[in-house]
């Protein structure tokens, strides 16, 4: 116990260290809130920049990069409706309304404050339970993936607005825009009609930054001469009441940010989305609706996506099994570095655990101090004259396409998604059931075709399999019931049994 | 802005563009594979293009049915000259990229659009434009050595000749 | 025109400033097929600074991914052959003519160095009932159709493995695909598959943990790093005529580019690879380091590409026939 402690606070007792997680934290932040600019290419390119580092340095530093990119994607997702970060999508829904009425001082304090909130609970799973719940994790099969991303999709239901209809075909537009390019199971392709640069599928990012970015910055020409809102900062940090109030509400998307985030291949990003779907079905009486600003709408994903870093580190850590993108660099790393991350590090080496752990922790605390700091500087972003942020964002929007992937097709198709963006929106249809098609399509087609074919193409075995499972019983469950809850069928029933019962009697 | 009870500018026309878009992509999912196995490459594209075919369906059915009109018009409200121009620059700047290179594609595009949407003078929007070009060629370029497609500029050489000249000239 | 201006500017800019004449005179970019956190992304950020300090350049390296690779191939066969773009790749472009995925491979790239080759092993689930690797063909063969394979799609180093295994003994398997070894090994750990031809690096470290059992290294002779594991020629020697092989990581130029500059690249590559601690890196993932360049690395790659060419096609999961792109049929 005294070692583990030791090895918790190397990072904490050694100034250089220390620094390191501060700078990494600091940049982070940045690297998060800038579209394009993502922590899994910052920490890629930091592994040849630590190269003839030791490795506690190099991993300081990434450690602090991932938490305070994870976070920093709210900034902006608050401030332009832009997500800076895919895991800042659903920041983005009650944030940017929050921005528009002059509150966008509020919304980062508490967005900070629950980023803190959720990294905490996540790293205080990672350090009590990551055993059990990597073990937890390596069950999911298959066709529990699928009901898992077949939960996802219902959210659809919670992202549409004011037309279900819209909303379930944007959500399938989506899908397909997913399904893109060879498929990575047969290498058959898909929509490429004959051409290579279709073949690698339409980048994600190009469309969340077109569909977010550029159809918002298109929208905002509408008012090019009216005054940017001034924004009123009152109290940023939220008051311990707020803080208690919303605590249990963020005790339950932490748990969903841990969950996602160290299963393999789900990360923040949906983890977020879900935490926002389920701050929506329990919250009975937000004080603000949802989509217009209600802070739990804000809570929810950010304290999730914070969690989900814990998370991804928890297989990681136990089994070398990366949690997400970002770990599986950093399992890279670690091999450049001369440890081999797998079963049995946490075995020779435990105090590569702790130290991490620590290091962690250390980013967390970080992350508030920098992200409480310099919220003024950063909301005088939203009141620039708009004839200078525009042609900034849009900039910054093709830019930032063009890096994710250093092509021009990127471009584009981050054009095209923002010009087809602004014309969804005009028309009443919203953009986050396509982002969220997008980020469920590959899981859902993947892990269907892998569970049938692993049941010799036979639906009845497949059936079979979920009825005889516990975890896929459940899930399958949490299905039927949300999408029963969801469609009209289940309100019109409850409408009818409901007045029937208030009234006495039949109709 | 949008109200579902009454029918925007186009809102017909784009109800059929999807209806349409959505009908060619599910004849193109059946072109993947067919009909030939529940795990075939197509068949999860076929599920999704059908569910865009079917609810694109009912929202023109919908939208048609919508009497009531807005008093708007498609180039004023839906895509004023300003937009549609906004647009155009874009897209200018896309194809113009490979050819000329990142560093003035991106001036030229800074300048032109501040100066035409803030008509403050072309001298005022030059240097803002080249301020804030500055700060994300850094960012991105240096820090996170993005390379842009350089065009005319010879950036590379240029660094690396910058580069010589710091580390004072001990190549070996 | 943008050929004809960068290219009077270019010619201006060199006769003004003779002292910028040597190769490398500006950052040279590294497209890296695969995506960071990789293999190929590992050995190649590793190897790389150690080749920079010959070099006396940088090389900013950058995953391309996406398409099996073929999108790093093609991009990197449109750039100028003047070796400032290095294709950073593994063996599949090698397979795409006959996968019908383009007609660009590695012929159209002259080889720089290829460093290293990977040892393929079987391993299986804990609970599989089975325990070498006769007892497994004898279960599979009892109850066909019933143990799940892992596999990385037709071409990836699974399925042409399997290939082997099914051009010699009968071996009805269902094949489930995931989109790399690192999501498959993990599936074979959950006990979503029960069989799953690997890389030993990338499944060394769950063998020694006792996570995954280790069936049989489909090489002629044990390996240093897991020296218990039999090779599979022990039980079925006539598997020797296909070994060894085995996916290997390699740096390529574009075919045209000047010999020197081949030649500088090459000096760097090799003295990277020979660097102590990437040899380490290189045992402990159970990498057998190649080190090879030129008409050596070019015969390596040639042999390789008939070997598998003919294995995958004779197996009918190649859409053409190697015979189209005159590649020639083993002896």
């Amino acid at each position: 116990m005294t070692e583990a402690l030791q090895f918790f606070l190397i990072s904490w007792l050694d100034l250089k260290l220390l620094g390191l997680v501060a700078l990494g934290t600091f940049a982070g932040i940045y690297v998060g809130a800038i579209p394009g600019l993502s922590v899994t290419m910052a920490v890629s390119i930091l592994i040849s920049f630590t190269f003839a580092w030791d490795v506690y340095p190099a991993l300081c530093l990434m450690v602090g990069i991932y938490m305070g990119g994870v976070y920093g994607g709210s900034r902006t997702a608050i401030l332009l409706n832009i997500p800076g970060a895919p895991s800042a999508i659903a920041t983005a829904l009650d944030g940017y309304p929050l921005a528009q009425k002059g509150q966008a001082g509020e919304a980062i304090g508490l967005s900070t404050v629950m980023s803190f909130v959720g990294g905490f609970i996540g790293i205080g799973v990672l350090a009590v339970a990551a055993p059990f719940v990597s073990e937890f994790a390596l069950t999911f099969q298959p066709r529990d993936y699928m009901l898992l991303a077949i939960l996802g999709i219902l959210l659809v239901g919670s992202l549409s607005g004011e037309s279900l209809l819209k909303g379930v075909f944007a959500g399938a537009l989506g899908l397909l825009i997913g399904a893109v390019g060879l498929d990575p199971l047969t290498a058959e392709e898909r929509f490429t009609f004959g051409m290579v640069e279709l073949w690698g599928g339409i980048s994600f990012i190009a469309v969340m930054i077109g569909l977010f970015g550029v159809s918002e910055a298109l929208t905002q020409l509408h008012h090019i001469d009216k005054a940017a809102v001034k924004q009123t900062i009152g109290r940023i940090v939220p008051s311990w009441r707020a803080v208690g109030k919303y605590l249990p509400l963020s005790l339950q998307t932490s748990s969903i940010g841990v969950i996602i985030g160290a299963l393999p291949g789900t990360g923040g990003d949906i983890a977020a989305l879900m935490a926002y779907d389920h701050a929506k079905r329990v919250t009975k009486k937000p004080e603000v609706p949802f989509g217009e600003g209600a802070a739990e709408g804000l809570v929810a994903p950010e304290t999730a996506n914070n969690a989900a870093v814990g998370g991804a580190f928890i297989p990681m850590l136990t089994l070398g099994i990366p949690g997400d993108a970002v770990t599986a660099i950093i399992i890279g790393a670690m091999f450049i570095h001369g440890l081999n991350p797998g079963p049995m590090l946490m075995i020779e080496q435990p105090q590569m655990f702790w130290f991490i752990t620590g290091a962690l922790v250390l980013a967390n605390i970080f992350m508030l101090i920098f992200g409480l700091t310099g919220i003024r500087l950063f909301t005088k972003i939203v009141e620039m004259p708009r004839a200078v942020l525009i042609p900034l964002i849009l900039l910054l929007s093709i830019v930032g396409a063009y890096a994710v992937n250093n092509s021009i097709t990127d471009v584009y198709w981050m054009l095209l998604f923002g010009a087809f963006g602004y014309l969804l929106k005009t028309y009443g249809y919203q953009v986050g059931p396509v982002i969220l098609g997008v980020i469920l399509s590959r899981l859902i087609d993947e892990n269907w075709r892998r569970a049938i074919i692993s049941e010799q193409e036979d639906l009845g075995r497949l059936f079979m399999g979920v009825l005889t499972s516990p975890l896929s019983l459940v899930l399958f469950g949490a299905v039927v019931f949300i999408f029963i809850s969801q469609t009209p069928l289940w309100t019109g029933l409850r409408a009818r049994f409901g007045t029937a019962r208030a009234r006495g009697d039949g109709v | 802005m949008h109200d579902p009870s009454k029918k925007m500018p186009g809102e017909t026309a784009f109800a059929v563009v999807l209806v349409g878009l959505s009908g060619f992509l599910l004849w193109q999912a059946i072109l993947i594979s067919g009909f030939e196995a529940l795990s075939s490459p197509g068949a999860f594209p076929m599920a999704a293009a059908f569910a865009m075919l079917v609810t694109s369906v009912a929202i023109l059915i919908k939208t048609l049915r919508l009497r009531e009109r807005m008093a708007l018009r498609f180039f004023t409200d839906v895509a004023p000259p300003v937009i549609l121009a906004m647009f155009a620059m874009m897209l200018g700047y896309a194809l113009l990229l490979k050819p000329l290179g990142f560093l003035p594609t991106s001036l030229l595009f800074l300048t032109l659009s501040i100066f035409a949407l803030r008509r403050r003078g072309l001298l005022w929007s030059f240097g803002v434009s080249l301020a804030s070009l500055a700060l994300v060629y850094v960012i991105f370029r240096l820090v996170f050595t993005v390379l842009m497609p350089s065009g005319l500029v010879p950036e590379g050489e240029i660094l690396a000749w910058l580069g010589n000249l710091f580390s004072g000239g001990d190549t070996q | 025109m943008k050929t004809l201006f960068t290219g009077a500017l270019a010619a201006l800019a060199f006769t003004a400033v003779p002292a910028l004449a040597e190769y490398p005179e500006k950052e040279i970019q590294g497209i890296i097929q695969w995506g960071a956190g990789g293999s190929t992304d590992t050995v190649m950020r590793a190897v790389t600074p150690h080749a920079e300090e010959v070099l006396g350049g940088k090389v900013v390296m950058q995953n391309m991914t996406g398409g099996v690779g073929a999108i790093a191939v093609k991009f990197a066969s449109a750039q100028d052959a003047d070796g400032y773009t290095l294709l950073m790749g593994a063996e599949n472009p090698l397979l795409y003519k006959v996968m019908g995925l383009g007609d660009i491979d590695y012929s159209s790239f002259v080889p720089v160095n290829v460093i290293a080759r990977g040892v393929p092993i079987l391993v299986a689930n804990n609970d599989a009932p089975f325990d070498t690797l006769e007892e497994m063909v004898t279960y599979i063969q009892e109850n066909p159709n019933e143990v799940k394979f892992g596999s990385t799609g037709p071409g990836g180093l699974p399925s042409v493995v399997t290939a082997m295994l099914q051009s010699e003994i009968e071996l009805p398997v269902t094949a489930v695909p995931y989109d790399g070894d690192g999501p498959a090994l993990t599936a074979l750990q959950g006990g979503a598959i029960d069989v799953m031809p690997a890389v030993l690096g990338a499944s060394i470290e769950a063998i020694k943990a006792g996570r995954i059992k280790p069936l049989a290294l489909i090489d002629t002779q044990a390996n240093e790093a897991l020296p218990d594991v039999p090779p599979i020629t022990e039980a079925y020697p006539a598997f020797e005529t296909y070994l060894p092989w085995g996916p290997f990581f390699g740096v390529f130029v574009k075919e045209g580019t000047p010999d020197d500059v081949v030649a500088k690249l090459s000096e760097a590559y090799a003295a990277g690879v020979e660097n102590a601690d990437f040899q380490q890196l290189m045992d402990d993932r159970g990498f057998q380091v190649m080190n090879i360049s030129g008409d050596e690395a070019q015969e390596f790659l040639d042999k390789w590409q008939s070997v598998t060419s003919w294995l995958v096609y004779d197996a009918g999961i190649a859409k053409a026939s190697p015979e189209e792109f005159d590649i020639p049929r083993p002896e």
